[in-house]
């Protein structure tokens, strides 16, 4: 499918702003600091993607879940679904919508116990992933709401791999830049700005760490918005530096202790 | 929002014991049912039940806010409880906010049911189209409808101008057929039914794509698809299109087989048989030797439609699109630059003719349309095709993923 971005639902609905962001999350950041808000969207990009990895479904397909994810929390508090519940309901429907087929039930359910249990145990503890089929084929309508049925997401990877093509193919750098990309999906970068200006800031972040200086002029002869893509180099060199003093297998489970939850409505 | 709404929607068909969750446990990983995001299906108040697609029923309805506009609201059917939301109506809704055209219906938005414990908190989903007030179905069975040679060139050319879009698109329709084709009152024809559609990649050599071939409905289908063919694209649609076309002169499907090797023999009856000769590869699909191909069957595709279509030009047409080798079929594109669309009677506006008839014709409405016209006059011993009756292989049923 081929199709256009800037008149798709992802350049006409969902480039948000910043502003309007930051406000909509109010309701989270009461509770938790910023910092502590993205640890815990780091983490749950973390369960996302390695379910992909368990279920071998292709990057793209795991790129638009964990995008779904941030949409959904873009618009409505942790505490109105469950994170653990929403993760792999996005797996489920974005793997439908990416034509990489219906993951079925009893697998989707196996994997996430197997994963919770192997990998995030040292979230989780002894606790078992708590969910059900049931479970997510409900959450999966919510879900459709809230994205208002906006099924296309576009992500970063194709006009990655044509401004390489354009640079003249040079297989390092784009490794890099590739691996840049996928670390972005745990900022809030997909949210706000387009893809390609995503994939310009990638590549320049791997130039640097490459220590290409012949590309500068490529870059000079670009007609973007330079501002953004400091922007984007900013949210994803900011969640580098976060990497280096966080010790997530320590921290995680007093996150989540603080996380806003569903709390009961009164008894009728 | 309740308040002198309208009938209560029967509850989604996703209520088995098994999904039933009671207040309680539910509340634990959700606190808050209402979300704002899609509007709720009650802004529109339901008129009439107009047709049954790919995935659910179709409603005409009317919007309760003031401009009283009139839609059309395809329900989305919920008949495989484990796939989810179904695949179909994923596909559905992506590719009609892909394609905008004239020629493609317009999705304005989806709505859906509110979700409350009255329907197990799983709210029925809606697409919500304009209006047309005709499908090409339903037009073609009414004997008052008299299309003019340039009128037939209309609608054949607004039918390619929208094939030749959703196929530089990169997509498929997959369910050609004259009941999937609308027409406004004011002579606008409209593809619609996004249902069995999809997006396609060319082929990298080595590498050939693996679609379902149980698609399109039986007698609309092409020889490629019953051979098997998994690998196919675009010619796809021409075949329908070349089909429909025929049907603009003979009112009915011209041909209605009654099984897949049946609709084999009636496509080898009238244009040709399949032989590596005509169609060269067509020996290495899938059904090649397990089909029964009737030998030495000459093409009378010309022949046999001219009495109908008489324009030599419409006949050539025909031609080119019922072309056995997929390879060879026409392309919209091609088809758009035929003599047929650029000689006199120029094609001409429908709205005049259109303005005549002030009732809705839908397939769905209308009384079956009479049998094939174009019955072949000897055919093989044991393959009598049925009369009339509509063959199971058509109906959705067949639809396999």
């Amino acid at each position: 499918m081929a199709g256009n971005f800037w008149q798709s639902s992802h350049h006409q609905q969902w480039i948000l702003d910043k502003q309007d962001l930051v406000r909509d999350r109010q309701l989270d950041l009461a509770k938790l600091s910023e910092e502590e808000y993205q640890k815990i969207f780091n983490f749950f990009a973390s369960i996302i993607q390695v379910l992909g990895e368990q279920l071998k479904l292709r990057q793209q397909v795991i790129a638009t879940a964990t995008v779904y994810f941030k949409r959904f929390y873009a618009r409505n508090s942790l505490k109105c679904i469950d994170p653990l519940l929403l993760a792999p309901t996005c797996v489920f429907l974005a793997s439908k919508v990416e034509e990489f087929g219906v993951i079925s039930n009893s697998r989707l359910i196996t994997t996430c116990q197997t994963v919770i249990k192997n990998k995030f145990s040292y979230a989780y503890g002894q606790q078992e992933f708590p969910y059900r089929t049931n479970h997510i084929l409900e959450c999966e309508f919510y879900l459709l709401e809230n994205l208002d049925c906006c099924l296309i997401v576009y992500q970063p990877y194709r006009p990655l791999l044509l401004f390489v093509q354009d640079i003249g193919q040079d297989d390092q750098l784009l490794t890099y830049a590739w691996r840049i990309v996928n670390d972005s999906l745990r900022t809030d970068v997909s949210l706000l700005y387009p893809p390609y200006q995503i994939a310009i800031g990638a590549l320049h972040i791997a130039c640097v760490m490459l220590g290409k200086e012949n590309l500068k002029p490529w870059f000079a002869e670009l007609n973007v918005d330079m501002d953004k893509i400091q922007e984007i180099v900013r949210s994803i060199i900011n969640l580098y530096e976060m990497w280096k003093s966080y010790d997530e297998k320590k921290e995680i489970q007093s996150l989540l202790g603080k996380m806003p939850k569903p709390c009961p409505a009164p008894q009728r | 929002m309740q308040g002198g709404s309208a009938p209560r929607e029967p509850a989604p068909v996703l209520n088995t014991s098994s999904t039933i969750l009671n207040m309680r446990e539910k509340e634990k990983y959700i606190e808050d049912f209402d979300f704002p995001f899609c509007d709720e299906s009650s802004k529109y108040e339901k008129v009439a039940k107009i047709g049954q697609g790919t995935f659910g029923e179709v409603f005409k309805a009317r919007a309760r806010n003031s401009n009283k506009k009139f839609v059309a609201m395809k329900k989305v059917l919920m008949d495989n409880e484990k796939e989810g939301f179904p695949i179909t109506a994923l596909r559905e809704i992506k590719i009609l906010q892909l394609l905008k055209h004239e020629n493609v219906v317009n999705l304005i938005e989806i709505c859906r049911t509110k979700a409350t414990l009255h329907n197990k908190y799983r709210s029925t989903f809606y697409l919500v189209f304009d209006f047309c007030e005709h499908d090409l179905a339903g037009l073609l069975s009414n004997v008052n409808v008299k299309f003019s040679l340039g009128e037939i060139k209309k609608v054949m050319q607004q039918l390619l101008n929208g094939l030749y879009y959703i196929h530089s698109n990169k997509i498929l329709h997959r369910d050609m057929k004259a009941a999937n084709v609308l027409i406004t009152k004011n002579g606008i024809l409209k593809l619609a039914d996004f249902g069995l559609a999809r997006a396609f990649s060319v082929a990298k050599s080595g590498q050939a794509n693996k679609y379902t071939n149980r698609v399109v409905t039986l007698w609309y289908r092409p020889p490629e698809l019953l051979l098997g063919d998994r690998n196919y694209g675009p010619p796809v649609d021409m075949w329908g299109a070349g089909c429909i076309m025929a049907e603009m002169w003979t009112r009915s499907p011209i041909m209605q087989g009654p099984t897949e090797q049946q609709q084999l023999i009636l496509i080898s009856q009238l244009c040709g048989s399949c032989t590596p000769d005509v169609w060269p590869g067509v020996e290495s699909l899938d059904l090649y030797n397990k089909m029964e191909l009737p030998k030495g069957q000459k093409r009378k595709v010309k022949e046999r439609l001219k009495p109908y279509v008489k324009d030599p030009y419409g006949c050539d047409l025909l031609d080119k699109l019922l072309q056995l080798d997929p390879a060879k079929r026409y392309d919209a594109d091609t088809a758009l630059n035929h003599d047929f669309f650029w000689t006199d009677p120029m094609p001409c506006d429908l709205a005049n003719m259109l303005a005549q008839h002030t009732q809705s014709m839908f397939e769905y409405l209308a009384p079956p349309r009479r049998p094939g016209h174009l019955r072949h006059h000897h055919h093989p011993p044991g393959a009598q095709p049925k009369p009339a009756q509509p063959p199971q292989d058509s109906g959705y049923q067949d639809r396999v993923f």
